[in-house]
């Protein structure tokens, strides 16, 4: 696997580190069997659909090592989610925003507005600027900017959406993205929100990564008390007179039981009641209120919690009785009701069926069938939502490796970018080349507004508005044409290039998509590429507006044979490449 | 998801403006053939929807310019503009509004807004284009479930288009509808090397005409429908009719581009689009200004896309909605901070124009919301449903707008 090194500019090539020694597991791989020879797959077409669901993608060779290592093993290993990452953590070092904490980065990025009003509070710029030259206004406030040492709020967001899509192409823990993905979607949070977007960065750091494979109860409760989700669904604000439900609903319908999960309004408005006073611990240097009147011991004395960026202040909570489905909470229950809330919530059976579900969905494929559901459910209610637990069971599952499964899924557009990526062994040198790609296939990754998070069905992402971009996506990525993304397309053949467009797709049809039956898609295209005619005008025209336009050529490889670059690009804009 | 998929093999129905592309796509066929419109050659209605995002000052918009109290409340930002009525004033960077004011065809309503209180940007557009004022989890857009309630169910790829890089809130939901920031971006390209490109589109036709999976082979035939009747339409040397000129500008170039749909025949029936740069915390501006250049685009931009539609004006309304309005009192810089009510423009042939609508008092303390800002008197949800049906025939509140159960402003012509 290939990463880039950013400040030489050159790859540095890595071995795909098997790590053969067995490491520490609850339960260990001993006993784990998957059943895909009852559902008909070879031991390579099993690796193959392992990793078209637990990774972005199977690069050259990937099938290889899985079923070298075996199948459980590697899956195993995948849960554990702790293979070194150390050139992946190399590339990732540069990204000094990210190492911030929030408090931080609230002090290093103030927004547009704050930074226009600490601007005309030091005289900088004049609050009756309208008739000056704007151009003068923008650069006063750009230098005012430098010379406080503050930055503006989007190299942040740059820097995060960055590193999304390095640790997507190049963790050896693909299984632990994959997660973060999903939860994060599932309980998403929004760049579009500006009060909760600077805690975004620091929310899927601290909170969703490192529980992605941990259990479902710690995962709520960590949402829970972020930043970033007060702020997103305003239970922040909810205390002292205003009572805000918009946390507590979401909570019950989104994050837990589902929106048939058997919870009533009285419910949801109780729940925010036992919330009041759950919020964000004061960062800004003026206005933090009671925290400078008082020290930790004291406020923990009166019931106040202090913990990293959460902060439960029992002035602003509801200390009435209160009861949620059926469940009292004595007056007075303070800090801890709202955790014992929460855990109720993670333990309904509602939430194990509609947490499993959607692993399902993500999983297995679009409409899982209810046996799975039943088992999956089962262990969640069993094993106290132990996310590893539930995995296993479904790959345990036939139903996981049935005909309805393989390649039932529609790759989202990120999927797709990755995937590519990945597919070829590129190196992604300008990261943010490969998102702008992503936003116009339809993903825009952090910024679906809506607290459900991105829809997970083929339907979704397949309309007519994005299709002819993934096709599109395909041609620019194979042949070089993505600035700052870098493909070797020889190289995949050991340098070797194929002499006709037949033995091109033969060729780059196995290493793209391993394990699939071509035979109809070669038939379909060997005619229609091999026309003469055409690869010289392809040719010809290739090479002619590459000199006359003086283009930058990102890799002599790529377009040096424009016939490969284009059977390349059509296989990754294929239907066939379109599905895992 | 609506019954798009699954074609009709030949309409074999002349459609109205087809003649300048050759044959009829087959969504084009499938869906005239299901429409419930009597007449075959009857066009669709369609409805444009801009968002002004960041919550226009509507007192500054239209203005109560005999209020002595906003005159007080806003010693740098008062100004009287157009009069309308003796009561109103319209924004002199919206002289392109009064003819059509004047006309009857522009109606304002004043006061409009959310009965949510929320002074957040965020929650109130998410609101306001949920359609539901007091539900986060509300999945769907009110403009797509306007989709899935326009009573015929095949549809084009264009039925639900939105001039925005992505899929607004509003369109969020099951019925198809797609984001789409530029036309021309609808092509296979490859840059510097169109030969390959057209290889490359034939190659994948075929390949998706060839797949077994049905959501991949519907959505392929589609987009390459699409895609031959855009080339064909010669975007790039698109002329506006009647002389209008399109301010340079993202809401200008958009509704260009609703208005190239629109003259496609090719089942465009709700559009959206959006406006930015409204949340004028600072230097506000009267006569110029940020303020002023805003809504000089919004207006000339609306009154341009009016223009072009010589012949079509009809068939199409145009609705502005912002997502809340600003403090009465001006703040201490140069601008106004976040309030309850603002106004809305709507536009057609079918609007009981010439009238500025709500109900608005006299803007002292003891009369505004929370002591600061214009109350709201209008849900914008009476005027929305009320547009949606005069204009769309979606007369099913309830699916519209769940929670909701007011009337409907009389805003449109009976």
């Amino acid at each position: 696997m290939c990463l880039s090194n950013p400040r030489v500019g050159r790859p540095i090539c890595m071995k795909i580190m098997i790590v053969v020694l067995s490491l520490a597991f609850v339960g260990g791989s001993v006993g784990v069997r998957f059943p895909y020879r009852q559902a008909g797959l070879t031991e390579r077409q099993a690796a193959a659909h392992l990793l078209s669901r637990f990774t972005y993608g199977a690069g050259p060779g990937d099938v290889d090592a899985v079923v070298k290592m075996g199948l459980e093993k590697w899956f195993m290993q995948q849960l554990d989610g702790n293979l070194p990452d150390d050139s992946l953590n190399q590339v990732l070092s540069r990204y000094d925003a990210l190492k911030l904490s929030n408090e931080e980065v609230v002090k290093t990025f103030p927004k547009g507005g704050q930074l226009i009003r600490m601007a005309i509070r030091d005289g900088v710029v004049s609050k009756d600027s309208v008739k000056v030259d704007r151009k003068e206004y923008r650069d006063a406030l750009q230098t005012y900017r430098q010379e406080k040492g503050y930055k503006p709020e989007q190299e942040l967001f740059r820097q995060f959406i960055c590193q999304k899509i390095l640790r997507a192409a190049y963790s050896q823990n693909q299984l632990r993205e994959v997660l973060t993905d999903f939860w994060f979607n599932h309980f998403n949070v929004s760049i579009t929100k500006n009060d909760c977007a600077q805690f975004i960065p620091a929310y899927e750091r601290d909170v969703i990564r490192p529980s992605a494979l941990s259990n479902f109860s710690e995962l709520l409760l960590k949402t829970a008390k972020s930043p970033a989700m007060s702020f997103y669904l305003d239970n922040f604000l909810s205390g002292g007179k205003g009572l805000n439900e918009n946390y507590a609903r979401e909570v019950m319908e989104l994050h837990t039981m589902g929106v048939d999960g058997g919870y009533t309004q009285q419910d949801v408005t109780q729940a925010a009641k036992v919330l009041t006073g759950w919020g964000v611990y004061p960062m800004r240097d003026q206005g933090r209120g009671i925290v400078e009147k008082f020290s930790d011991e004291q406020l923990a004395r009166r019931g106040f919690v202090h913990e990293g960026d959460f902060f439960f202040n029992a002035n602003r909570h509801d200390g009435e009785e209160k009861k949620v489905l059926g469940h009292t909470f004595a007056a007075g229950g303070g800090y801890t009701e709202g955790v014992q809330l929460l855990e109720m919530l993670a333990h309904h059976p509602s939430t194990a069926a509609f947490i499993t579900k959607k692993l399902a969905v993500r999983f297995v494929s679009d409409n899982p069938p209810q046996s799975l559901l039943d088992k999956m459910a089962k262990t969640f209610r069993d094993k106290n939502g132990d996310i590893k637990q539930v995995l296993i069971t479904m790959v345990e599952s036939p139903e996981f490796w049935s005909e309805g499964a393989v390649r039932e899924k529609t790759k989202s557009p990120f999927e797709l970018a990755i995937g590519a990526v990945r597919s070829l062994h590129g190196t992604i040198y300008q990261p943010y080349q490969l998102y702008s790609w992503v936003t116009r296939m339809g993903e825009k990754k952090y910024f679906y507004q809506a607290p459900t998070g991105f829809p997970d069905k083929g339907s979704y992402w397949i309309n007519t508005g994005s299709l002819l971009n993934r096709m599109n996506f395909g041609l620019a990525l194979a042949s070089g044409r993505i600035p700052g993304i870098s493909i070797d397309l020889a190289a995949l053949n050991n340098g070797h290039e194929p002499e006709s467009s037949e033995a091109a797709l033969t060729t780059y049809g196995k290493i793209i998509l391993p394990e699939r039956n071509l035979d109809a898609t070669i038939k379909r295209l060997t005619p229609m590429l091999n026309d003469p005619t055409l690869a010289k005008k392809v040719d010809e025209a290739s090479s002619k507006t590459a000199t006359e336009k003086g283009e930058a050529v990102m890799t002599a490889e790529a377009t040096g044979n424009p016939m490969l670059a284009q059977v390349v690009g059509i296989i990754i804009g294929s239907p066939e490449y379109q599905r895992r | 998801m609506v019954s798009r998929r699954g074609f009709l093999k030949g309409g074999g129905l002349a459609l109205f403006g087809i003649g300048l592309m050759g044959g009829i796509p087959a969504f084009m066929a499938e869906a005239a053939a299901s429409d419930k419109i009597v007449s075959p050659y009857k066009r669709k209605r369609v409805l444009v929807c801009i968002f002004q995002r960041g919550a226009m000052d509507g007192l500054m918009a239209v203005t109560p310019f005999t209020d002595k109290y906003l005159q007080a409340a806003r010693p740098n930002l008062f100004m009287q503009g157009i009069d309308l009525d003796g009561k109103w004033s319209l924004h002199p960077g919206m002289k392109a509004f009064e003819p059509m004011f004047r006309e009857g065809r522009l109606g304002i309503v004043h006061g409009i807004g959310s009965p949510n209180n929320t002074r957040s940007h965020f929650d109130a557009q998410d609101y306001m284009e949920s359609g539901t004022p007091f539900n986060k989890g509300t999945a769907s857009g009110w403009l797509n479930r306007a989709v899935g309630l326009l009573g015929h169910d095949a549809q084009t790829p264009f039925t639900a288009v939105s001039l925005t890089s992505a899929l607004p809130r509003s369109f969020y939901g099951d019925h198809p509808s797609v984001a789409i920031s530029n036309l021309q971006d609808f092509a296979i390209q490859l840059r510097g090397n169109p030969a390959a490109a057209n290889t490359a589109a034939k190659s994948f036709e075929d390949l998706y005409d060839a797949t077994s999976t049905g959501l991949l082979h519907e959505t392929g035939k589609e987009s390459f429908d699409a895609m031959k009747m855009l080339q064909k339409a010669d975007l790039k040397n698109y002329r506006p009719a009647a002389g209008a000129v399109y301010p340079f500008s993202p809401l200008g170039n958009s509704l260009r581009q609703v208005a190239q749909l629109i003259k496609m025949d090719v089942g465009l029936e709700v559009a959206f689009t959006e406006s930015n740069g409204w949340d004028t915390h600072f230097n506000q501006g009267t006569d110029n200004g940020i303020f002023a250049r805003n809504v000089a685009d919004l207006s000339n931009s609306i009154t341009a896309f009016w223009k072009d539609l010589e012949g079509y004006q009809d068939d199409v309304t145009v609705m502005t909605m912002t997502e809340f309005g600003r403090t009465v009192h001006q703040n201490g810089t140069g601008g106004t901070d976040h309030g309850r009510a603002s106004c809305n423009f709507i536009l057609g042939n079918n609007v009981a124009g010439g009238k500025v609508y709500g109900s608005v008092g006299e803007l002292a303390v003891e009369n505004l919301e929370d002591r600061r800002d214009l109350p709201v008197t209008t849900d914008f949800r009476s005027v929305f449903s009320a547009v949606a049906d005069a204009h769309l025939k979606i007369s099913d509140d309830k699916a519209l707008f769940p929670e909701w159960s007011g009337n409907k402003a009389e805003v449109m012509k009976a």
